[in-house]
């Protein structure tokens, strides 16, 4: 009784500005929900659903040191769940208006978190499929078979239209417009990562990462634990997709082309492979900056009637900055470390030290 | 050399933040004798041409008629990237942020689905341009359109086939990754079964995906199958591709197509195998069926003298725009949901391209189609097809 009491005790001690933080962090989503209007909250609900796609895409790329391509995939799969199981089912009629729906789906109508799960459980299972035979490729191999992957899952969907509704997508799908579904599960899958990464499973998965026969030399299955990473990074992908459905109300194969798969690799080669705290940042950073810099779009961004200023030139400018920032910091923004208050104390303290050391220079050369 | 960058980097992200709030609280405080009009469209991405020219038609009747109920009407143009969940902010961001009192667009009938929900839980009517898939306006009572169908347009090409061209046989190839041309075979593939009575009046169809080259596999089933004639709607490149190929492998049956195919580049990749192609379409710049549609041209041919043809997506959008105005006109008021109550009322509102009434779907309901053809390495007028 004592011991369980000294440990709380400690934990509160050690961990009390992390407790606080979180408390913040809820009290400002509760605040978002409440004031925020639409446009904004709709960004954060974006930042949220790249926080979760991006995480799991770490944890395979980053964490374990596969390079994995196939992310629209699995979020298409998710995606697609969500909207099959929980269109309404006297509105399929309507959406499904070419074909009439495969009968066997339907009159099954699931809750949103039962069809969210199943999303999940769907993309994990067909990454099984795939990672049988990839997994077992080294190098490139893996980046290749996922990028196939991600392209066959599309084209697969385009064309099964008493299922998904082939090219014409499907609509009406009950959208979701507080913040506390995508920030929940982001909170979740984030502290899920976090322990992960922590385990031993977790250590094994880093160990794959920086030598494959050491790590086998060490007794690691390499196959069963990078089928694990990989699983589990679907399954995340697969929650994200069918929230990022949910957010639109709409899906269709178009949406899934490869080129949503170089997102999330920009976000977590930005925030640093191999860092979760790293991937929610630039998460945040991607998705927000786009959004902001759109002034730039307009012809008169800065009272001048520039010409430059026009339509897409937002994106010349968010590319200037992604290359300046890849340039001077290779590793992404935070490498391979985590923000932790240990890492806060000591940023502060190479600055202060670095700001003190030049004031004492400047003031030997005044003399 | 690092700080000086850095610094740099530092100097920019103030820069652009500082303006970027200028932007915006400036925008706020002179809204009192300005009305806006948020235009959403592809202007970066995959359908950035077809986004153009449909904002170069709204710009165009902007020009003309820049002044509604004494107020100055200013349009927000947001550029969606060709992307759905773009589409969802852009649309957010110019309902919430520029304070918009109704939207134009979006080409592409997916970006508009993908807005709906958007303007619906906000309550601000919206008019679509060129989306013509019937999914955009159903269930959703804020949407609205200047276009026809898919439907209608499948109607009005069998029509042609069966009357017209006096087929019997039928062959379709479909581009099946895109949603226009999947609804449009469909479409037609029906009404020209009831045409013929014939339920095996479909002899082939084909399926290609959006990006193919080779179409000699679909070619030489078709060719087996001996159709009268080809119906072909899809995206123009690949279109001019079938085409080019079919006359190599000596099919003579005429080929048949969607508005998709009245670009340029359907004519300059298909060179003279394309002569003789028919497609429908909305509008047609050397013989406009209304008053409106003469300002329309000469005022367009105006301002791009260097264009050879008239878009129709381009004379979509200043309908589009001339409709909202009448309608904001009507209401009397610049209150969404009054503009949203006029909309819904219209009926046989002259625009350039011809008489538009909106249905209880929020529709326009249109009878009368253009039928073009390539003639001498150019789009000609050849009949208009009226289907009820």
């Amino acid at each position: 009784m004592n011991t369980q009491k000294m440990t709380f005790s400690s934990f509160i001690k050690t961990h009390w500005k992390t407790i606080v933080f979180l408390g913040l962090l809820l009290i400002g989503i509760a605040l978002a929900n409440e004031f925020a209007d639409s446009y904004l909250r709709r960004i954060l609900n974006l930042c949220a659903i790249y926080t979760i796609v991006s995480l799991g895409m770490n944890l395979v790329n980053g964490f374990t040191g596969q390079f994995s391509l196939g992310q629209a995939g699995f979020m298409a799969i998710g995606a697609y769940t969500v909207a099959i199981f929980t269109v309404p089912v006297e509105m399929r009629a309507s959406v499904f208006y070419l074909e009439p729906m495969a009968p066997f789906l339907a009159n099954i109508e699931l809750p949103f978190i039962g069809a969210l799960i199943l999303g999940g459980i769907f993309s994990a299972l067909v990454a099984f499929l795939i990672g049988y035979p990839c997994l077992r490729l080294r190098g490139d191999y893996l980046a290749i078979a996922t990028l196939g992957f991600s392209e066959i899952i599309r084209i697969i969907f385009t064309n099964t239209q008493t299922i998904t509704n082939g090219a014409l997508g499907i609509k009406g799908i009950p959208t979701i417009s507080n913040l506390w579904w995508t920030y929940g599960i982001a909170l979740l899958v984030i502290i899920a990562t976090i322990l992960l990464v922590n385990s031993s499973y977790g250590r094994a998965f880093k160990s794959i990462r920086e030598d494959e026969i050491a790590a086998e030399a060490m007794g690691i299955g390499l196959f069963k634990t990078k089928m694990t990473s990989f699983m589990i990074g679907a399954f995340f992908t697969g929650i994200a997709g069918g929230l990022f459905a949910a957010l639109l109300g709409t899906v269709d194969p178009k949406q899934f082309y490869f080129t949503l798969t170089y997102n999330f690799l920009l976000i977590i080669v930005l925030g640093g492979m191999g860092s979760i705290s790293g991937t929610i940042i630039s998460s945040f950073i991607v998705t927000i900056g786009l959004e902001w810099l759109r002034f730039l779009d307009e012809p008169m961004a800065f009272g001048l009637d520039l010409p430059i200023f026009r339509p897409g030139f937002r994106m010349v400018i968010f590319s200037l900055l992604l290359m300046i920032i890849v340039l001077f910091y290779r590793k992404g923004l935070m490498g391979t470390n985590e923000l932790t208050w240990d890492f806060i104390r000591k940023k502060i303290r190479s600055i202060q030290s670095r700001l003190g050391r030049k004031t004492s220079i400047d003031g030997g050369e005044k003399k | 050399m690092k700080k000086v960058f850095a610094l740099l980097l530092c100097l920019t992200l103030t820069v652009t933040m500082l303006s970027g709030c200028g932007g915006s609280s400036t925008s706020s405080s002179e809204d009192s004798d300005v009305i806006k009009i948020g235009v959403f469209e592809p202007l970066t991405g995959a359908n950035a041409a077809g986004g153009e020219l449909e904002v170069e038609g709204i710009e165009l009747a902007n020009q003309l008629r820049p002044e509604v109920l004494g107020k100055k009407v200013e349009l927000v143009v947001a550029d969606n990237k060709s992307d759905k969940a773009e589409a969802t902010t852009a649309a957010a961001r110019l309902i919430e942020k520029d304070g918009v009192v109704a939207l134009l667009g979006s080409w592409g009938s997916s970006l508009s689905i993908a807005a709906g929900d958007v303007v619906k839980s906000n309550e601000v009517p919206a008019v679509g341009v060129s989306c013509t898939n019937p999914q955009v306006t159903l269930g959703n009572d804020y949407y609205f359109r200047v276009c026809f169908l898919d439907p209608f347009q499948g109607v009005v090409m069998a029509n042609y086939a069966y009357k017209n061209l006096e087929a019997k046989k039928v062959a379709i190839i479909q581009e099946v990754s895109n949603d226009y041309s999947v609804g449009l075979a469909k479409f037609f593939s029906d009404s020209f079964i009831e045409l013929t009575g014939d339920e095996n009046a479909i002899v082939e169809t084909g399926n290609y995906n959006t990006g193919d080259q080779d179409f000699n596999g679909i070619l030489t089933n078709i060719k087996a199958a001996n159709p009268d004639v080809i119906f072909a709607p899809g995206n123009y490149t690949e279109s001019a591709l079938i085409i080019k190929q079919a006359r190599a492998l000596g099919i003579t049956a005429p080929i048949i197509g969607g508005d998709t195919w009245e670009t340029n580049e359907f004519i300059t990749v298909g060179g003279a195998d394309v002569e003789g192609a028919v497609m429908s379409t909305f509008f047609d710049d050397t013989n406009p069926l209304t008053e409106e549609g003469v300002t329309f041209v000469s005022e367009y041919k105006n301002a791009y003298p260097e264009r050879e043809n008239v878009a129709a997506v381009s004379a979509l959008g200043y309908d589009a725009y001339n409709l909202l105005l009448d309608a904001i006109e009507r209401a009397g008021s610049a209150d969404p949901q009054a503009i949203r109550d006029a909309l819904a009322e219209t009926v046989d509102f002259q625009g350039a391209t011809g008489a538009i009434t909106i249905d209880e779907n929020g529709d326009a309901t249109k009878t009368e189609a253009i039928i073009k053809v390539v003639k001498d390495g150019k789009f000609t007028y050849l009949d208009s097809v009226s289907v009820e």
